[in-house]
């Protein structure tokens, strides 16, 4: 029979997937070799991106933060950063849906400096109108310096 | 002797005008022409500045926020997939990482990015699977389709 415009359907055709017994198989092969490999050690330097003070930030070990409210914790604290969202090392990267288990991973931070930022300027100004307001803004400020990134073999 | 009032020759004088004056040129001195040091014209220059920058720190919000997107858009595409469609299939995965941290992987990571579009793609596929059913003609009579041999 000939091929005309309405013998296909018009959108493009899916691939099918492979097997889910087979892929099952794979999927716990490749999660023994990592656990294997977390477990030796084989890995450079770990990142992570961090879920902290309502942004995400993408950290290594010996890294400064900086961010624009109050901690309350005071200068040389070590905090334990939670929600971590993804760590990746070179050859394997573990990705939370969305968070990754706190068994997982382990991030560290100090608390270095807590100063005010620079004092921005706020200035309204309507034309003709004789109306002019300044207002000098600065932001209290932390620093956090990440320390460590370590990760332990609970994949399952 | 009571004096209500001060003598004639204490007058209240201005005496910092200099520096009244530099707290304004300051700002002004990198500015072009003579407004970087006419008082007159750098107090305008000076004003129009500070609203500027105001502004600008709204909007420079709306610029990185399409910045980040030009850049996932390009490296998604470089692994076959368009912006779209690798955004959503990577929220309806659960995976929750923002536009900032995307471009940052994109740049940094390629190797991580090309994981999260292949994640993408797989979900991708298995949405399209799911709402194409099982390949079978729909039941009833009018909405069979005839085949001609």
């Amino acid at each position: 029979v000939p091929k005309t415009s309405l013998t296909s359907p018009p959108w493009p055709e899916v691939p099918k997937l492979p097997d889910p017994v087979e892929e099952a198989k794979y999927h716990a092969e490749v999660v023994q070799k990592v656990n294997g490999m977390i477990s030796a050690g084989q890995y450079g330097r770990l990142f992570a991106v961090v879920h902290f003070a309502s942004k995400q930030w993408k950290v290594t070990s010996e890294d400064l933060i900086m961010m624009d409210n109050v901690l309350e914790a005071e200068c040389g604290d070590r905090i334990r950063l939670e929600k971590v969202l993804l760590v990746g090392a070179d050859d394997f990267t573990l990705i939370g849906r969305p968070l990754l288990g706190k068994e997982l991973v382990r991030v560290e931070a100090t608390v270095i400096e807590k100063t005010e930022s620079w004092p921005k300027i706020n200035m309204r100004f309507r034309k003709r109108h004789n109306y002019q307001r300044k207002k000098i803004i600065m932001n209290p400020q932390t620093v956090l310096r990440i320390n460590t990134i370590e990760i332990y073999p609970c994949l399952s | 002797m009571v004096v209500l009032s001060a003598a004639r020759w204490l007058r209240s004088r201005l005496t910092d005008r200099f520096w009244r004056v530099q707290e304004v040129l300051k700002y002004a001195r990198h500015f072009r022409g003579r407004k970087n040091r006419c008082y007159k014209l750098a107090v305008r220059s000076v004003r129009r500045a500070f609203v500027r920058s105001t502004k600008a720190r709204r909007e420079k919000k709306r610029f990185l926020r399409a910045l980040w997107i030009t850049r996932i858009e390009a490296a998604s595409l470089e692994h076959g997939l368009k912006y779209p469609a690798f955004i959503s299939n990577l929220a309806k995965s659960q995976v929750e990482l923002n536009r900032k941290v995307l471009a940052d992987l994109a740049i940094y990571e390629p190797k991580t990015f090309k994981s999260l579009a292949a994640l993408a793609q797989r979900r991708r596929q298995e949405g399209f699977l799911a709402a194409l059913g099982d390949g079978k003609e729909p039941e009833g009579i009018f909405s069979r389709i005839v085949h001609h041999h």
